[in-house]
């Protein structure tokens, strides 16, 4: 059976130990948290990059033009 | 040669006398390692190289070795070799961590404690880096813990980062994650004012999950780590290859902050979503 859980690499600094396990619960949940939180922002990203063009293809201007005009 | 017994009338070979007078003048081949060890009574009084590309430990046991034994333990390999207390105590005003071409004793003062005495080799005492850590990215976090206080400043750089989502940011987070810690990235090194400490962990720049070879190289650096007065900061470069054309490249230039005075112990890097495919974290430790 193959585990889906997230691993966490631990590892210690002061004496070389490396230890690879599974997230518990607590991790689990910040992992999903951030996880979300990305997934949000490059939708936000995403929609403001789209809003930007369709601005411009009704101004009829380019970029660089909407550049010009705010310099 | 290792520490012998002798006995009274016992006759000494010319290869004996040889041998003590190589180890006497610090001299004499070392036992070859290649994979972790545990030290036995055996190795008092010799030396004990290592050779191994992966980090590898020499671990030191008690019941094993008397008051003023001492073993010379020389690192060949370009992995990390640790000294790793078993149930003995080791303590060392240094690292007990041994880079490539690095080298220190282990100088017993009892059977149960011994002091780890580093020489100089690759790593000055004053001037210079040491790494301290070298590891894959795999699984969805990587924690550096206990991360050693004796430098002034650390260097991380990462190799090679390939998230397996297209697009995912490499992120780092100082210390723990909780309510109160934050931090905040500022980019392109501008200036800024009132800025919000209003994250919980600082984004530094993303990466492509595509099958070319992947180029990106990422170096973050932590100035005056140790201190317990002030807030943290960090500020790295970064040239990441561009996820929609991998023939193209990210870069850029941040500053990261902290709002602790906390001195810098541990810090955590994992991929904003999905798991690390590849790359490496190197963790240098600058005097």
């Amino acid at each position: 059976m193959t585990n889906t859980k997230p691993q966490i690499k631990i590892i210690d600094c002061t004496t070389g130990e490396e230890i690879v396990r599974d997230a518990n619960a607590d991790e689990i949940a910040i992992i999903k948290e951030r996880q979300t939180r990305a997934i949000s922002m490059q939708a936000e990203a995403e929609a403001k990059e789209t809003a930007k063009a369709e601005l411009l293809n009704r101004l009829g201007i380019t970029t660089e033009e909407a550049a010009l005009l705010l310099s | 040669m290792a520490k012998q017994t002798f006995s009274v009338g016992q006759t000494l070979t010319a290869a004996q006398m040889t041998s003590l007078q190589q180890t006497a003048m610090l001299g004499g081949a070392a036992s070859a390692k290649t994979a972790s060890y545990t030290l036995v009574a055996a190795d008092a009084g010799s030396a004990i190289s290592m050779s191994n590309a992966s980090a590898t430990t020499i671990t030191v046991n008690t019941a094993l070795f008397a008051a003023g034994d001492t073993v010379q333990i020389t690192n060949l390999g370009a992995g990390v070799c640790t000294i790793t207390a078993g149930t003995a105590t080791v303590n060392t005003s240094a690292s007990l961590a041994l880079a490539q071409y690095e080298s220190g004793t282990l100088d017993f003062t009892s059977t149960s404690a011994a002091i780890f005495i580093k020489g100089a080799g690759a790593a000055a005492t004053s001037g210079g880096m040491t790494l301290i850590s070298t590891t894959t990215l795999t699984g969805s976090q990587i924690d550096l813990t206990s991360i050693p206080q004796t430098y002034i400043n650390l260097k991380m750089v990462v190799r090679n980062f390939k998230p397996a989502n297209d697009g995912a940011i490499l992120e780092l987070i100082f210390q723990d994650y909780n309510a109160t810690n934050r931090q905040r990235l500022n980019t392109n090194w501008t200036n800024a004012d009132n800025l919000a400490m209003d994250d919980y962990r600082s984004r530094i720049s993303s990466g492509q999950d595509n099958t070319v070879a992947d180029l990106s190289l990422i170096t973050i650096d932590f100035p005056d780590y140790t201190n317990t007065t002030t807030a943290k900061m960090g500020y790295s470069i970064a040239t990441t290859n561009y996820d929609a054309n991998t023939a193209n490249f990210n870069v850029r230039y941040q500053t990261l902050f902290y709002n602790q005075t906390t001195a810098i112990t541990k810090l955590t890097l994992f991929p904003s979503s999905g798991n690390f495919t590849s790359g490496t974290v190197l963790l240098y430790g600058v005097k």
